[in-house]
């Protein structure tokens, strides 16, 4: 017997709910995360006669996430520009969506790299690095050739390789000297 | 620093390393979840009613697109070249990806809104996603077969399309413009640049093969080929802000347009594995596009 769609969204957010609101605080401060995540799944709760059947649902919610995020993204720029104005006038505004979660300081160095990266391979980094997805997958969710996926994520590692050289005093036994480290 | 290390650092960065410690915060979730549901509930469309209302519009659209059809016939049928009318009702393409359904589409080809100058189609078939200024056939991932199609104004045209591609302004008329596309390095020309009339205008048609060795290498700590990134670039847009090409060996028409002074791309693109559906799906919708100033 069929599942009624109200058990079937149920069932896909009691499996799906961990990693999505995962995703979301992975990029968001927690007040913007949980809006966003309810928002991804009232964007699902939609499209449920679309969404594929495991292993791919998760794949094709982080689809969904990836541009109900950019829509967020954008509103905030809005609002940014609103905050701008607002300041002008004397209106303290409320605090950018920027990085969130208590860190190490070597992490939080790391993670504002990964952050400074092109949005393009800012998501692939992060779907790779923290939601752990393989880069077939990647493909997938992003609409990219597997081949670009891999070139990006080559590119960008490079890109934080130069960006997080150790700094004086940090660097490790194993690390080699800057003058071997690729070109200028 | 080996890539392996900042893979680990990258990782070990991880602001939430394990979702289960997210339960208490979803558990707060699931009580906003179902007050948005349940506004949605009755507001959500059944499937049937979503394909009546998709069977009428395309019914309403295809009548009218008759109507006018036969009543543009009637007043020009003296004159040449015919030029289809824009299909009426053109929705907007969605999001990057997006599947879209059989209708009529408009890209925003000077992204300065509807109001502008757009190139308008009408797709007939299932199978079609949009793109950022335009729309594709059958893509797969993990295929290079799809067909696709983009109508945008350029801005910049990469100098050269690989590594440390730096941008130069498109040039002021669209013969200059093909003549910069002509001598991009690396870009294969198949068909030389040549005066056309198309879609109603004037400007220049030339036909290209993306380079053959663009083929990225093998990923982490691989060897660098000339477009290491495996990346091809040749222009951007106010739509499409970075055009680059993922696959060797793709084949390329460029249709350079003066649509009332603005120099508009009609760019098509296939692979030497398109199937002939495929083809032809791409040369439907090329036969209904219609640009308008």
């Amino acid at each position: 017997m069929p599942m009624t769609e109200k058990a079937r969204f149920e069932s896909i957010w009691e499996e799906y709910r961990l990693p999505v609101l995962a995703y979301c605080l992975r990029r968001l401060p927690q007040a913007d995360a949980e809006d966003v995540c309810a928002e991804i799944f009232l964007v699902l709760w939609r499209r449920l006669d679309d969404v594929p059947p495991p292993p791919r649902t998760l794949l094709y919610l982080y689809g969904i996430a990836g541009k109900v995020l950019s829509n967020h993204l954008r509103s905030w720029r809005r609002r940014s520009r609103l905050d701008e104005r607002a300041r002008s006038l004397g209106v303290t505004p409320a605090d950018d969506p920027g990085v969130l979660i208590v860190q190490s300081s070597e992490d939080e160095r790391v993670t504002t790299a990964v952050r400074k990266l092109s949005p393009r391979a800012r998501e692939i980094v992060m779907l790779y690095a923290w939601e752990d997805l393989s880069r077939k997958e990647i493909a997938e969710v992003l609409g990219m050739t597997k081949a670009a996926v891999d070139q990006t994520i080559h590119r960008s590692y490079r890109r934080l390789e130069r960006v997080l050289e150790p700094v004086p005093g940090m660097r490790t036994t194993n690390s080699p000297p800057l003058a071997d480290e690729g070109g200028t | 620093m080996m890539h392996e290390q900042i893979d680990r650092m990258v990782r070990r960065a991880n602001p939430v390393s394990d979702p289960k410690t997210l339960e208490d915060t979803a558990s707060v979730l699931i009580v906003d979840m179902d007050r948005r549901i349940e506004m949605q509930t009755d507001d959500r469309p059944t499937v049937a009613g979503r394909n009546n209302w998709r069977g009428a519009l395309i019914g309403l659209a295809a009548a009218t697109v008759i109507l006018l059809g036969g009543l543009v016939y009637y007043l020009n049928r003296q004159a040449t070249p015919e030029v289809a009318e824009p299909a009426p009702n053109a929705a907007d393409l969605p999001g990057f990806r997006m599947e879209i359904d059989p209708g009529a589409y408009y890209t925003d080809a000077d992204g300065a809104g509807p109001s502008t100058v757009r190139g308008t189609f009408v797709i007939e078939d299932d199978g079609w996603a949009s793109l950022e200024a335009g729309a594709m056939y059958h893509y797969r991932s993990d295929a290079e077969t799809y067909v696709a199609l983009i109508v945008s104004r350029i801005d910049d045209v990469a100098s050269p399309g690989c590594d440390d591609t730096e941008w130069v302004a498109a040039a002021d008329t669209v013969e200059e413009v093909a003549g910069q596309f002509a001598t991009l390095p690396g870009l294969a020309i198949r068909q030389a640049v040549a005066p056309i009339v198309a879609f109603g205008y004037e400007g220049y048609y030339m036909a290209a093969r993306v380079p053959s060795d663009i083929e990225p290498d093998s990923g982490i700590g691989g060897s660098h080929p000339p477009c290491g990134d495996g990346y091809f670039q040749v222009w951007r847009g106010p739509v499409w802000q970075d055009r680059l090409y993922q696959a060797p060996n793709q084949m390329l028409e460029f249709w350079f347009l003066d649509v009332d002074g603005t120099p508009i791309l009609v760019e098509a693109s296939s692979f030497r594995t398109s199937s002939e559906q495929d083809l032809a799906a791409l040369q439907s919708v090329l036969d209904t596009l219609v640009i308008t100033p």
